[in-house]
C-alpha cells in the first residue's frame, strides 16, 4: 500500500545537506532570539496591564487584543513591506542594507508571542494572594519593585509551562518568515524540494528537526525550573 | 469486532476505488466525468490572473487549456497553483494538466510529461532604469524571485556571488524591487514585461537585453499518461495550423495589448 520509495541520499549529503543545515542554524537563531524578546516584552506589557496609572493600562490593553487578533502572517507583511510607507526614506534604505528579512520576522515574532506571553504572565500574577503586594507596599517598597523582588519572581515560576508552550508555538511559526525570503529551515526544505522533487524526504527530515528543537527548548525550561527556579522556592 | 471489520473493508474499498481512478488514462477520465482540470497561475498578468471585472482567471495559459477542453467536449474547470505546488498538485491527481508559465526542463520530466512547446521566452532582469550594463552589475546584490521557479535555480548558476530571495510569487518580488530591498527582480521576460505593464512608476525601470536562459513552455501532465499527452500535441498542432494559437498570442502579447512581444517561436512537434 505504501509504494513510496524512500531515498535519503539527496538529503542527507552534498549541497542539500548544506543547504537543509543552515536553514537549521536560521530556525535556531530566528527561535532564540525571539524567544529572548518576546520573555522581555512579555513582561513588560504584562506589568503595564496591571498597572495603576489608566493610559498605561489601556495602552497594555489594546497592544493585546490587537496583536493577538491579527494573523501572523499579516503582521510579518506589515513589518516587511508596509513599514516601508511609514519609516523615512534614510531609514528604509540603511534597513534595505542591512539583513533586514531575518530583523522583519524577529520583530513580528516578538510582538505577537509577546502578547501572549504577557497574558499568560499575567495569569501567574494573579495567582499570588494580593496580600503579598499589599505588604510589599507597605513595607515601602515602589510597585515596581514589589513586582520585581517580591511578585514576579514567583510568578515566573507558576508560568513556566504555558510559556514553555508559547515558546514552542514560536518555534514553529517562526517557518512563516519564508514568505518574506527569510532562509530558514521550511524555506530549505522546500528549495530542496524543488530542485530535486524529493519533497517527502526533505519535509520529513525538516519536520523531525523541528521536533528536535522543540524538545531542546522544552527541556532546557524544565531543567532550568527544576534546578535554578524551584529549589529557591523550596527554601 | 464485526463493526471493525465492515470499516476496513470499507477502507481498504475506497483506497483500491483510489488507485483505479489514479492509474486511469486522463482523457478517459475526464471525458466521463465531463470536466477536465486544469492549474493555471492566478497572479501572473498575462498568462493566468484574475481579471478586474469579471473576477475570473483569464490569459494567455487559460486560453489554451480552454481550447483543449473544447476539443476534448468537457467542461473545463480552473484552479490556482503556484510554481511549487502544481507538480506535486499533478502527481497526486487533484489537476489534469499544468498550464502555469512552466518551463520544460530535464529534471522535471523525469517526474511528469510535457507537451509541445507551446510558448518560448527567456529569462531576463527588472531593475532601476540606467543601473545594469552587463550580467557583472548584477552579482553580488540581492536578487529577488519566485519559490519553485527555474528562474531561482537559473539565476544562482548565472551570479553564483548573489543572494537570491525568493518569495511566494512575482508580484510580492516586485514589491520588494520598488521598495529597495531587491536590486533586480528576475523571470522570464514574458512575465517581467506583463509585471512591469501594472506597475505604478513603471519609467523608472526598465528590462536591460541580458538574457541568461532560454525558457520553452510546456504544459505538463501525468507521466506516461500516454493517450492525453498525444490528444494534447496533436490539439497545439491544429491551433497553431488553423492561426487560434496566433490569435491567443495577439490577444495577451500582441502590438496592440499592454505589453507587446514578438512571437519567435512556431508550435511544433518535439523532436
Amino acid at each position: 500500500m505504501f509504494k513510496y520509495q524512500f531515498d535519503w541520499s539527496v538529503v542527507l549529503s552534498g549541497q542539500y545537506a548544506e543547504w537543509l543545515l543552515s536553514g537549521i542554524k536560521v530556525t535556531f537563531q530566528l527561535s532564540v532570539v525571539s524567544i529572548i524578546f518576546s520573555f522581555l516584552l512579555g513582561l513588560l506589557i504584562a506589568v503595564m496591564r496591571m498597572s495603576n496609572v489608566r493610559p498605561v493600562r489601556w495602552f497594555a490593553h489594546g497592544y493585546l487584543e490587537f496583536f493577538r487578533n491579527t494573523p501572523l502572517l499579516v503582521q510579518i507583511f506589515f513589518w516587511y513591506f508596509g513599514s516601508y510607507k511609514i519609516l523615512p526614506m534614510v531609514i528604509n534604505d540603511w534597513l534595505n542594507r542591512t539583513n533586514f528579512e531575518f530583523a522583519a520576522a524577529v520583530i513580528a515574532l516578538t510582538i505577537y508571542t509577546s502578547a501572549f506571553i504577557a497574558e499568560d504572565i499575567r495569569s501567574g500574577v494573579r495567582s499570588i494572594p494580593k496580600e503579598q503586594m499589599e505588604a510589599a507596599r507597605s513595607s515601602g517598597f515602589s510597585y515596581i519593585r514589589s513586582m520585581q523582588y517580591i511578585i514576579l519572581p514567583q510568578a515566573v515560576r507558576i508560568t513556566v509551562p504555558p510559556l514553555i508552550n508559547q515558546f514552542l508555538n514560536l518555534t514553529k511559526n517562526s517557518s512563516l518568515a519564508m514568505t518574506i525570503g527569510v532562509m530558514e529551515l521550511t524555506y530549505q526544505a522546500r528549495q530542496v524540494e524543488s530542485y530535486t522533487f524529493k519533497g517527502f524526504e526533505a519535509f520529513t527530515a525538516a519536520t523531525l528537526v523541528y521536533v528536535v528543537i522543540s524538545m531542546i527548548i522544552a527541556g532546557l525550561m524544565t531543567l532550568y525550573s527544576r534546578k535554578v527556579l524551584n529549589p529557591i522556592r523550596a527554601k | 469486532m464485526k463493526r471493525a471489520v465492515v470499516l476496513m473493508a470499507a477502507f481498504c474499498f475506497i483506497v483500491a476505488m483510489g488507485g483505479i481512478a489514479f492509474a486511469a488514462d486522463t482523457l478517459e477520465t475526464a471525458k466521463k466525468k465531463g470536466v477536465l482540470v486544469a492549474g493555471v497561475k492566478d497572479s501572473t498578468p498575462g498568462f493566468g490572473y484574475v481579471d478586474e471585472k469579471t473576477r475570473e482567471i483569464v490569459g494567455y495559459d487559460v486560453d489554451f487549456v480552454k481550447a483543449i477542453a473544447k476539443k476534448l467536449g468537457v467542461k473545463l474547470e480552473l484552479k490556482p497553483v503556484t510554481s511549487a505546488s502544481r507538480m506535486p498538485q499533478l502527481v497526486e491527481g487533484n489537476i489534469d494538466i499544468i498550464a502555469a508559465t512552466m518551463t520544460k526542463t530535464a529534471e522535471r520530466a523525469k517526474q511528469i510529461d510535457f507537451s509541445n512547446t507551446y510558448f518560448f521566452t527567456g529569462q531576463k532582469f527588472i531593475v532601476k532604469k540606467g543601473t545594469v550594463r552587463s550580467l557583472a552589475d548584477l552579482d553580488g546584490k540581492r536578487i529577488g524571485t519566485a519559490k519553485g521557479s527555474t528562474s531561482e535555480q537559473n539565476a544562482k548558476k548565472a551570479l553564483p556571488k548573489a543572494t537570491i530571495l525568493s518569495f511566494d510569487d512575482y508580484p510580492q518580488a516586485l514589491l520588494a524591487l520598488q521598495q529597495g530591498k531587491v536590486f533586480a527582480v528576475t523571470t522570464d521576460e514574458s512575465i517581467l514585461a506583463n509585471l512591469l505593464g501594472k506597475a505604478p512608476n513603471k519609467e523608472q525601470y526598465e528590462i536591460p537585453d541580458i538574457q541568461i536562459s532560454d525558457e520553452p513552455y510546456g504544459l505538463g501532465m501525468r507521466k506516461g499518461d500516454k493517450n492525453f499527452v498525444a490528444f494534447v500535441n496533436k490539439t497545439l498542432l491544429e491551433m497553431e495550423k488553423s492561426g487560434e494559437a496566433k490569435r491567443i498570442f495577439d490577444k495577451w502579447f500582441g502590438p496592440n495589448s499592454q505589453t507587446p512581444l514578438k512571437r519567435n517561436f512556431k508550435i511544433t512537434a518535439d523532436k
